[in-house]
């Protein structure tokens, strides 16, 4: 019951993207399409279930002052993991995601959690808690990536919608459609928690 | 134990065995990056060069002009200094390709220029990599502006407002590109013709 | 690519962070009110300049020479990390005055995306010495240009009647859009 908690939180109640508002750089730079946005959100949720159960492991050992050092350098180990591994099995993601991969060790979430809740709780829970952050980043990514894309480039997962050559909002796909669409879903996220919450009350 | 040696110790410790796992992970992914990067280099070559059903690889050295296997090179290296020449299935030379890099807007600009045997002249150019703004600088991809090099030989000037039209709101990538073969052409022509 | 072309593309054609979107955790956060803005800015364009120096040295005559290009991000953030905190002790002894406006921010700067990312970058774009200090130098200030437009912008939403929803961070998202297809009109500068 406990675990189910854990792993619940991450996917609404205190959901990285929506509720908490942070790693919001590859949340607005990647999610030009869905699979951009599943793909890094996976990538993110392996290294915060991974980092988050070896410092769990860790956290008797690692010495209190040293203790950031010490995260960042597990943390940067998983990333540089999933970076090569990436580039060597998945070429042709590892392009579009790019410099973004690296950018996970600074990636608020994963050094957040590792503080919040890996250093305090056990191994399991640790575990749980990353993978449900992870899913919850992840999911967010992912409906920011198909909002876009489907707006953008007229597809979904890379199927086409629209006749070739038809006109779609270009513009969604840039730098200034990624801001517009992560404010308006956080208006309807707002929006959604606030009904929930009249109806329970 | 000293409160401040366990901390370097403990640090130097995780430092130790992360970089120990690091260097065994990238011993064994660092071979099929290098692989798959060869291949795509070389379904490069097949577009720049059509008809090529073969590709051997010379490497661009100021001493001479050998078959080299790109495994052995690193990735920088590999990416400048190979010369690719397209042969076709009755093993006649077709033509060579090579990389010319230049600076763009957004940083490197890197193509890939295919030249004919017979004629010296550019057969196509491809963009392998460039990190331009969409919707302006990234058009230097399309094919009707790589289509103006078509054509061109060393002894054309290859230079946007000369010979090459610039894309209107993208001339410095358009003379990126325009850099980029020009000056790879001359330096592989003189080098490839000298060879031989 | 002359030096002015450097500073000018990574501080106002490529902003970091309304182009590039680096840095986008402390621009939302940092960005209520002006004077924070600039205090923000500054310091992390100074560790900007600072990081640009080090991580170039040793990217090229660390890494490279020795063959270990994957140990690349463990060693930029473990030195950006320690670089925060000797700046930080370093103004907290000689400059009391300057250390109450930016040290509050400099913790914060360590997890700024923008400063590895920046990094990472320069090392692609194989710049020289003198160019990847004055990449740093352009991507601080272009980070603190949208920072303190945003702060502007903000102080006067307080007196905006805003939809209940969109109030905080989504309103700021949507600015931030506007900002960034402003921003956009410096294509072609260059």
């Amino acid at each position: 019951m406990v675990l189910w908690k854990d792993f619940v939180r991450g996917l609404w109640d205190e959901n990285p993207t929506f509720r908490l508002v942070i790693g919001l750089c590859p949340t607005l730079a990647v999610t030009t399409s869905a699979v951009n946005g599943l793909s890094m959100g996976l990538a993110t949720a392996f290294v915060l279930i991974c980092s988050s159960a070896l410092i769990s492991i860790l956290k008797r050992i690692i010495p209190d002052k040293v203790r950031i050092p010490a995260y960042i350098i597990v943390i940067a180990t998983f990333v540089t993991i999933v970076d090569l591994v990436m580039h060597a099995y998945m070429p042709d993601l590892h392009s579009v995601l790019g410099l973004f991969i690296p950018l996970i060790v600074v990636n608020c979430i994963v050094l957040g959690r590792a503080e919040a809740f890996a250093s305090k709780n056990s191994v399991m829970r640790s575990a749980v808690d990353g993978l449900g952050m992870g899913l919850g980043f992840t999911w967010a990514l992912t409906l920011l990536g198909a909002i876009r894309e489907l707006l953008g480039s007229g597809s979904l997962f890379g199927y086409s919608f629209v006749a070739d050559g038809a006109s779609t909002l270009g513009i969604m796909t840039l730098p200034p459609g990624g801001f517009i669409t992560l404010g308006i879903l956080m208006a309807v996220m707002n929006m959604i928690s606030d009904r929930l919450k009249k109806k329970a009350s | 134990m000293n409160e401040s040696l366990r901390m370097v110790v403990v640090l130097a410790v995780i430092a130790m065995v992360s970089a120990g796992i690091l260097s065994m992970v990238y011993g064994t992914t660092s071979v099929i990056i290098e692989e798959n990067q060869a291949r795509a280099l070389e379904s490069s070559v097949f577009e720049v060069l059509p008809g090529t059903t073969r590709v051997e690889i010379l490497r661009r050295n100021p001493d001479e002009l050998g078959v080299d296997d790109p495994r052995e090179m690193r990735e920088e290296e590999q990416k400048t200094t190979l010369i690719y020449q397209g042969l076709d299935d009755q093993d006649r030379i077709l033509g060579y390709a090579f990389v010319g890099e230049a600076n763009g807007y957004g940083g490197v600009i890197r193509v890939l220029v295919g030249v004919a045997e017979d004629t010296d002249a550019i057969l196509s150019i491809k963009v392998l990599s460039h990190t331009e703004t969409p919707g302006l600088g990234d058009r230097i991809e399309g094919e009707d502006f790589r289509g103006r090099f078509v054509g061109k030989t060393t002894a054309d000037p290859i230079k946007v407002a000369q010979d090459i039209d610039g894309l209107s709101g993208a001339t410095v990538s358009s003379t990126a590109v325009a850099d980029a073969v020009r000056e790879s052409f001359i330096e592989v022509s003189a080098l490839y013709r000298g060879g031989e | 690519m002359t030096l002015f072309t450097i500073l000018l593309s990574a501080l106002l054609v490529n902003n970091f962070v309304l182009v590039r979107f680096l840095g986008i955790c402390p621009f939302m956060g940092v960005s209520k009110d002006v004077d924070s803005a600039i205090g923000m800015g500054l310091a992390t364009t100074f560790v900007m300049v600072v990081a640009a120096a080090v991580t170039w040295l040793i990217q090229w005559f660390i890494l490279e020479p020795l063959g270990l290009p994957f140990l690349q991000t463990l060693s930029f953030i473990l030195v950006i990390a320690a670089m925060v905190q000797l700046v930080e002790m370093f103004l907290h002894k000689t400059s009391p005055a300057l250390y109450r406006a930016m040290g509050i921010f400099l913790p914060l700067i360590t997890t700024n995306c923008a400063i590895l990312g920046f990094a990472i970058m320069g090392v692609q774009n194989s710049y020289s010495f003198i160019e990847n200090v004055v990449f740093g130098l352009g991507a601080g200030l272009g980070f603190t240009l949208a920072l303190v437009l945003m702060a502007g912008i903000r102080e006067d939403l307080r007196f905006a009647d805003i939809p209940k929803p969109l109030r905080g961070v989504g309103i700021a998202f949507i600015i931030a859009g506007l900002l960034s297809l402003a921003f956009g009109g410096f294509a072609g500068l260059v």
